[in-house]
């Protein structure tokens, strides 16, 4: 009974003193919960420095807005909200004016055109509530005809100053274009700006084209096409649109293709009497190294990041489930094994996590787990969705969304890994199977 | 004599039974319309309402002008960037004609029907299967919020303006005796406490929106419990307990007193602090101010995994002074990272000091130099 009273007094004397132990220095405290929540800024139009300059500065300024918005980290603010504004590039910045709309930060930009139609884009990015400018000034030249890939560099540069990782608007998507009716459906490929503006289709319909993959320096693509009646994988150079089969006995079928890091190697399946396994290719000589050697099902292979494992699907345990191996076959390791089907593994250009698509309960779902299947989590369900990729700094996963019935149709989404900002990418008709490029250059 | 009363008895026991049972008091029963209900599945619902739901929209986006990319690109890059010549128009080939509808082949002679003595068996007819309705209906689960904070916050009304706290909207009114100054109201931003991904979209019938529970105060553990069989003999005991518990409670006695000691005797030695140290609750209104703007949403994940450690001093009137804001250290992370994490958080301390932070100004020696601790570690995942 003595020493509970102790006990108490001593916890009250604490109590009553909860602040002694911060006596004789600053005032500590731990902050351990914040908000998730977009960040506000203001992006007012660009500052034409030229009459010829006017309209382009207006569509920067948009487009800037657009692609950062368009992550779903960002808010902007309505240009109705200002109080002042940027008129000229060189001029201080007003922070107050800014603060008190809780503009966070503030994007000032100039265009001008030449005279020989050359345009050159500067900005600077100000964290507002400190005062201060976040890194230099920046200035890109271009062609009118390349103002959008302009403002997407100025944007990738706000989003890797504010986030501190790498941008994705200046990249490209291709994907297979779909037109007409479920039961006669004509596909070819087509590319286009991650946003989904400058499409252009680089092979005809006539015949069926799958899995179109970009390769580590996004200036070839494999494909697989079902030109020859049986499907077998294609290189296709971006700038010519030259093509070639990668070579393959008669009658055996190759797909689901995907290059290596190196750019030299090839990673795919292939089915040879009745049974597919993964093989490795290079691209260069033709030589072939088999992988795997079951009889069951082996596809959809991905390399690791730094070229050292492979991430496949495989149904040797008797349902569809993800297993790595090394980048040279050997004994695969299984990592996934939660309820339903795994497939189409794809690894995070980061490196850290795998996306996949799981069936479970008759829904489909894109999820994303760790490289030893730990912390899966699934980002989507709906009653198609399939075929993941990664945007180049491994932060969004681009998919396939199709829609049930008759009419249904295949569109395009993309989808934060956190789970956040789902939606539909712009594009003209159907559209499948999306490969993400890496950065342009 | 007796016989008349039984006689009695159960003639009026019987006329009460009538009355009660018989329908004397039941008003006749009014018209109504049956209608006939039958039990379906989960799956046949789902099945049937299919059938009906408009086809999801795919988005009708004309085509972008067909322009061609930059041939030239910005000065930063080392390589003009190649891009595909625009396609060759394709030209669509029409589908093959359908084909010509051969000759119906004529319908076989009808066979001449068989005729048998014995009664056909007819099969009894399937069993129905019953499906119990669930007892709660679902209903939808709203949208995730856009905003993740540590609690949950209701949708405020539409055209509310967004404030910190709710505050109630002052119209002017002639009448009043004190004439408040017109605002407009205002309400926080909608929030939930983590964040909701479209698989975890399932209708539930749980409520959608609760306050997490707090953290309780961790129960004493049990002391740890001999795994002797039997009670030791009470002069035993006598003589365990003054060698083990008294140990014990005096250790933690004495160390908080000499906390609570030393804490006090070094304040003036120090600092030269004076005034009245602060609260729990003054310093948790404080960490909660902060953590209120501590937006943590744009941040890299590396930059997530990373601890930095903020000083700041402040003004008498609980303003910070943004030019003394530093990073006193990092943990986690690489420098750009906690680059990253510091400018976070340095948001957060000016934006939500602005107003100037709720501190005791009589205790203004405490809180003159403050260093802030920012430790993303629960926000990675949300």
């Amino acid at each position: 009974m003595m020493t509970r009273v102790l006990t108490l007094l001593a916890a009250l004397l604490v109590l009553a003193m909860p602040a002694a132990a911060q006596t004789g220095g600053p005032l500590r405290i731990e902050i351990t919960e914040g908000v998730i929540e977009p960040l506000p800024f203001a992006n007012p139009d660009f500052v034409a420095e030229n009459a010829a300059a006017a309209e382009l500065a207006r569509q920067i300024a948009r487009v800037v807005s657009e692609d950062l918005t368009g992550t779903g980290l960002f808010r902007e603010i309505p240009s109705s909200a200002f109080i002042s504004q940027i008129t000229s590039f060189n001029s201080p910045v007003q922070f107050s004016d800014w603060r008190a709309i809780n503009a966070q930060a503030l994007i000032s930009g100039a265009v001008s055109v030449g005279g020989d139609g050359s345009v050159a884009v500067k900005f600077r990015l100000y964290d507002v509530f400190a005062g201060q400018e976040l890194g230099d000034g920046l200035q890109f030249n271009g062609t009118q005809a390349g103002w959008r890939r302009i403002a997407h560099k100025v944007a990738d540069a706000v989003y890797s100053r504010i986030t501190g990782e790498g941008g994705y608007f200046d990249s490209r998507v291709v994907y297979v274009a779909e037109t007409g009716p479920k039961d006669d459906r004509r596909k070819r490929l087509a590319i286009m700006d991650y946003d989904g503006a400058n499409v252009q289709y680089l092979t005809d319909s006539n015949s069926i084209v799958l899995a179109p993959r970009f390769s580590p320096t996004g200036d070839r693509i494999l494909y697989t096409s079902y030109e020859s009646g049986f499907p077998r994988i294609y290189v296709m150079d971006v700038a010519s649109v030259g093509r070639r089969a990668l070579p393959t006995l008669e009658g055996d079928m190759s797909f689901a293709p995907r290059f290596a890091p190196d750019g030299n190697t090839v990673v795919y399946s292939l089915t040879t009497g009745g049974n597919t396994d993964i093989y490795r290719m290079d691209i260069n000589s033709g030589a072939a190294t088999r992988l795997t050697s079951t009889p069951s099902i082996e596809t959809a292979p991905s390399f690791s990041p730094d070229g050292s494992r492979i991430v496949f699907e495989s149904d040797r345990s008797g349902t569809q489930q993800l297993y790595i191996m090394g980048a040279n076959g050997g004994e695969p390791q299984r990592i996934s094994f939660g309820q339903g089907r795994y497939g189409t593994p794809v690894w995070s250009p980061r490196g850290d996590l795998i996306a996949f698509t799981k069936q479970s309960k008759g829904r489909f779902h894109i999820g994303v787990m760790r490289t030893d299947g730990s912390e899966e989590r699934l980002l989507t369900a709906s009653f198609l969705d399939e075929g993941p990729t990664w945007s180049p700094n491994g932060r969004v996963i681009m998919f396939t969304r199709e829609t049930q019935g008759e009419s249904g149709a295949a569109s395009l989404y993309s989808v934060d890994i956190s789970g956040r900002n789902l939606k539909q990418i712009r594009t003209e008709g159907g559209a499948s199977d999306p490969a993400w490029s890496p950065l342009q250059r | 004599m007796r016989i008349g009363y039984y006689i009695s008895g159960a003639g009026h026991i019987g006329l009460i039974l009538w009355m009660f049972f018989g329908g004397m008091f039941n008003t006749p029963p009014q018209s109504f319309e049956v209608t006939e209900v039958s039990v379906i599945s989960g799956a046949e619902f789902e099945a049937m309402m299919a059938g009906v739901q408009t086809p999801e929209v795919t988005t009708d986006v004309a085509m972008p002008a067909p322009e061609l990319p930059a041939e030239e690109v910005p000065p930063t890059e080392s390589q003009p960037d190649p891009t595909p010549p625009p396609a060759e128009p394709q030209v669509t080939e029409a589908p093959p004609a359908d084909p010509v509808p051969q000759q119906p082949e004529p319908l076989p002679q009808q066979a001449e029907a068989e005729v048998s003595d014995e009664a056909p068996v007819i099969a009894p007819p399937p069993q129905e299967e019953v499906v119990l309705a669930p007892n709660t209906s679902d209903r939808p689960v709203p949208r995730p919020a856009e905003r993740v904070a540590p609690e949950p916050v209701a949708a405020p009304e539409p055209d509310t303006q967004v404030a910190d706290s709710v505050t109630e909207e002052v119209v002017p009114d002639e009448a009043a005796e004190v004439v408040r100054e017109e605002t407009e109201g205002g309400a926080p931003e909608e929030a939930t406490t983590r964040i909701v991904t479209e698989a975890m979209e399932e209708p539930s019938a749980a409520p959608t929106t609760s306050i997490r529970p707090r953290t309780r105060p961790a129960r004493p553990e049990p002391a740890p419990v001999a795994e002797t069989p039997r009670e030791p003999a009470p002069q035993q005991q006598a003589q365990e307990q003054p060698a083990q518990q008294p140990d014990r409670t005096a250790d933690a006695v004495n160390d908080a007193l000499r906390q609570a000691l030393e804490g006090g005797a070094a304040s003036p030695a120090a600092g030269g602090q004076s005034g009245p140290p602060m609260t729990s609750g003054e310093r948790d209104a404080l960490r909660v101010a902060v953590q209120q703007c501590w937006n943590v949403g744009s941040l890299s994940s590396e930059a997530l995994r990373t601890t930095v450690v903020v000083a700041v001093s402040m003004t008498e009137d609980g303003r910070p002074q943004p030019e003394t804001l530093r990073m006193l250290s990092h943990d986690g992370g690489s420098a750009e990272a906690a680059r990253q994490a510091f400018e976070s958080a340095r948001r957060a301390i000016i934006r939500c000091g602005a107003n100037g932070f709720s501190l005791p100004r009589d205790k203004y020696d405490q809180w003159r130099d403050i260093e802030m601790t920012f430790n993303p570690e629960n926000m990675r995942i949300r």
